[in-house]
């Protein structure tokens, strides 16, 4: 009996004890002494070794402040970081998906840089991604490191080996190409990367087609609309009729082998094709995107970095942050992520995109897919909408369910989310 | 070892002194087991009563919990129709995966039950998986079911003139790929188990069966199958608690082709679904009430199974 009420006891006292977990305290001014940056940036190793040339150039600046950085993997960075934000430890700087700094943010685990100078490099982003990265009541949690683009990559040869003389420019010349270059021996003439299957680049056809998820002002889902089913349709044909893969491929080796003609994917890709696959140099070149009936458009994902709340230096932190805008630190970051990892970075300065380690095809590319871009949603609760938006999408192609039952569906998640 | 001894005296005084005798010797084990203690409760006593006061909370991970009371329950049980996707996958996926498992594991165990070097090895192949790198097997698994032509299971499609199969973006195949990848992984280690059992079965009871003309079949039915009932019971709860908590297979096998669940959901089971709703939605009091709730179901499934097979043994 005394033991069982002993246990009763402590396990209360223990209860009790757990209640106490948290806090709510956030360093405004930088500690005294020299400031040590833990920065991690969710990404390769190549580019974390990348980051911390420039962070040693930083330091020969600004000596009292040393940067050192740690690369964490796109597969637990997300969660990573939350127990960092959880466990008031860890990193005073982070980079991670362009939605990461509203997400982490509004839970109170990242510094609102608006209380810093980033006036600058607001007036050198896009507009379309500064107002991805902004919260809705206008706090800038991260503002944006990279950014990344969808490219039409093909094989010219396979294509005009099916009588396609150029790049398709529209729907209609995209799917009329399929379907030559299908005729003609290729395997698989089309495939997607970048959130294959999954609402990214369905979200490109749904900006060709004019649609949108939000209104302007986020107070509306506007995804149910007839262009968003003409742009679901369109994208869903892709899988049904012309025989777009579900899964994930390898595109240089499908592009290199003949197995692919044409993919749609990441403007990361493009550095790597020369490097792992030499019998694929000079037989590859890029376009932007087909155009829908509404034009151009496509989506520009990318990463932010920002400063957990946490940190003991935050001033310090958010000038790195910042100091990654100037000229001198993307010359090193271009230079230093292609050498060592054979990767394009793409600064979120547009106008050094010349500076960078590109084909001059690939560059006028990415120069004309800039000019029609559009960022994430920043309204409330895409984060959670995004995937279920997702599973709706994916049961047109699989199910044969009607588009707009599906757009109708995800709508309804979208607008609950929303409030 | 030190002897302790007492003059003879009272029985009073007699009695203390056992108990100061008694003390002397539990202290040091006492002490040595401080440090299990100290770690048993700091990672997870600690950690299980935290857990269950957030069910109760809309912690978010960061900022200080808030009591919502059964809020997060109600929740789970009315409204959330991917919680129900993630219960009935798991219910079919456990389902299938121990039933396989077990009478995979047991034809394994009458297979290769002996003691000749044969036996040994065939045992130790099939035990493998058993002590291999979830990560590293997992991952052999997806390159397997790629949907690409490359893939093993494609490759050897193609051998026969089939078309490729994109394997982990097709709804239908999801959860038949999980329990392959469960029975293959699982039956190993139920085999050795079952072994041991088998081994225990005197032969006598065989003997007098095969006396009284009974068959291989009615051996097995009447003496092996009820002499293994407390190792079945074992392998099959066992396997029901490894079958609920499903996590690397849905997370690395099927990441590859979706967010986590894999394409519509198909392949959601309720720890991925935990995970989802902690760290990637923040919603770490929602997450502890589903961990809550996966734990009261294997609770109560591990009762009836072992009320049923005690009623079993009792006809």
């Amino acid at each position: 009996m005394h033991r069982r009420m002993f246990a009763t006891a402590a396990a209360v006292v223990l209860l009790a004890a757990g209640c106490t977990t948290g806090g709510t305290d956030t360093p405004q001014q930088d500690a005294a002494g020299p400031a040590e940056l833990l920065f991690w940036n969710t990404g390769s190793d190549e580019q974390a070794a990348s980051l911390q040339v420039a962070a040693d150039r930083y330091k020969e600046t600004h000596p009292d402040v040393t940067v050192k950085v740690q690369a964490i993997s796109w597969d637990d960075g997300h969660a990573k970081v939350l127990t960092a934000a959880t466990s008031k430890s860890g990193p005073d700087i982070i980079s991670g998906g362009l939605s990461w700094g509203i997400e982490f943010g509004e839970l109170g685990g990242m510094i609102d840089l608006n209380a810093y100078d980033i006036a600058q490099a607001k007036q050198q982003t896009r507009p379309e991604l500064w107002n991805s990265i902004t919260s809705t009541d206008g706090a800038v949690y991260g503002i944006p490191m990279d950014m990344v683009l969808y490219v039409f990559y093909y094989r010219p040869d396979l294509l005009e080996a099916a009588g396609v003389t150029k790049a398709p420019a529209t729907w209609e010349e995209l799917f009329a190409a399929v379907e030559k270059v299908k005729a003609s021996g290729v395997v698989t003439p089309l495939v997607e990367e970048w959130g294959t299957f999954e609402w990214l680049p369905w979200f490109n056809y749904l900006k060709q087609a004019g649609g949108a998820l939000y209104s302007d002002d986020c107070s509306q889902v506007t995804i149910s609309s007839d262009q968003a089913v003409l742009a679901t349709t369109t994208w869903a044909d892709q899988y049904r009729k012309y025989g777009v893969p579900k899964a994930t491929v390898d595109v240089g080796n499908g592009l290199a082998k003949g197995e692919y003609a044409m993919a749609i994917g990441a403007s990361y890709l493009a550095g790597g094709f020369d490097a792992a696959h030499p019998e694929l140099k000079g037989k590859w070149q890029t376009a932007p995107l087909p155009v829908g009936p509404a034009g151009a458009g496509s989506f520009v994902g990318g990463k932010i970095v920002g400063a957990m709340a946490h940190t003991r230096f935050p001033q310090a932190a958010a000038d790195f942050v910042t100091w990654l805008y100037t000229d001198e630190a993307v010359e090193i970051l271009q230079r230093e992520v292609f050498t060592r990892g054979g990767e394009l970075y793409i600064s979120p300065r547009p106008e050094l995109l010349d500076k960078a380690n590109a084909s001059d095809n690939l560059r006028q590319t990415l120069k004309a897919t800039l000019n029609t871009v559009t960022g994430p949603p920043n309204c409330k609760g895409w984060e959670t909408s995004g995937s279920e938006v997702s599973k709706r999408l994916q049961a047109v192609v699989n199910d044969g369910k009607d588009p707009k039952a599906a757009l109708d569906e995800a709508a309804t998640i979208m607008q609950d989310n929303l409030r | 070892m030190t002897a302790v001894i007492t003059k003879p005296a009272t029985p009073a005084r007699n009695h203390r002194a056992r108990q100061v005798a008694r003390w002397r010797r539990a202290v040091p084990g006492y002490f040595m087991l401080l440090p299990f203690v100290a770690l048993f409760c700091g990672f997870l006593v600690w950690p299980l009563l935290n857990s269950l006061y957030f069910a109760f909370t809309d912690f978010n991970g960061v900022k200080p919990p808030g009591w919502v009371g059964g809020e997060n329950f109600a929740r789970l049980w009315t409204e959330d129709t991917r919680f129900r996707k993630a219960l009935l996958n798991s219910l079919i996926y456990v389902a299938c995966a121990v039933t396989l498992s077990t009478a995979a594991s047991l034809a394994l165990a009458l297979a290769f039950r002996g003691t000749s070097w044969q036996d040994r090895i065939m045992r130790t192949i099939f035990f493998l998986p058993s002590v291999t790198s979830t990560i590293a097997v997992m991952l052999i698994w997806r390159w397997i079911f790629s949907g690409e032509r490359f893939g093993l299971a494609n490759t050897v499609l193609s051998w026969f003139g089939a078309e490729p199969v994109s394997w982990l973006s097709t709804p239908r195949w999801t959860i038949p790929l999980l329990v392959l990848m469960a029975v293959w992984g699982g039956c190993g280690y139920g085999m050795v188990i079952f072994v041991s059992g088998l081994n225990a079965i005197p032969e006598e009871f065989y003997e007098a069966a095969r006396l009284d003309g009974a068959t291989l079949w009615q051996q097995f039915r009447y003496i092996t199958l009820p002499q293994l009932g407390p190792v079945t019971t074992y392998v099959v709860i066992t396997g029901l608690i490894g079958a609920f908590q499903v996590f690397e297979a849905v997370y690395i096998v099927f990441r590859a082709v979706s967010s986590v669940g894999g394409v519509q959901d198909s392949a959601l089971m309720l720890v991925p679904y935990l995970y989802d709703m902690g760290f990637t939605r923040f919603q770490l009091g929602y997450a502890s009430a589903i961990a809550w709730t996966l734990f009261l179901i294997i609770f109560v499934i591990s009762m009836i199974q072992l009320r049923f097979t005690r009623a079993v043994r009792e006809l």
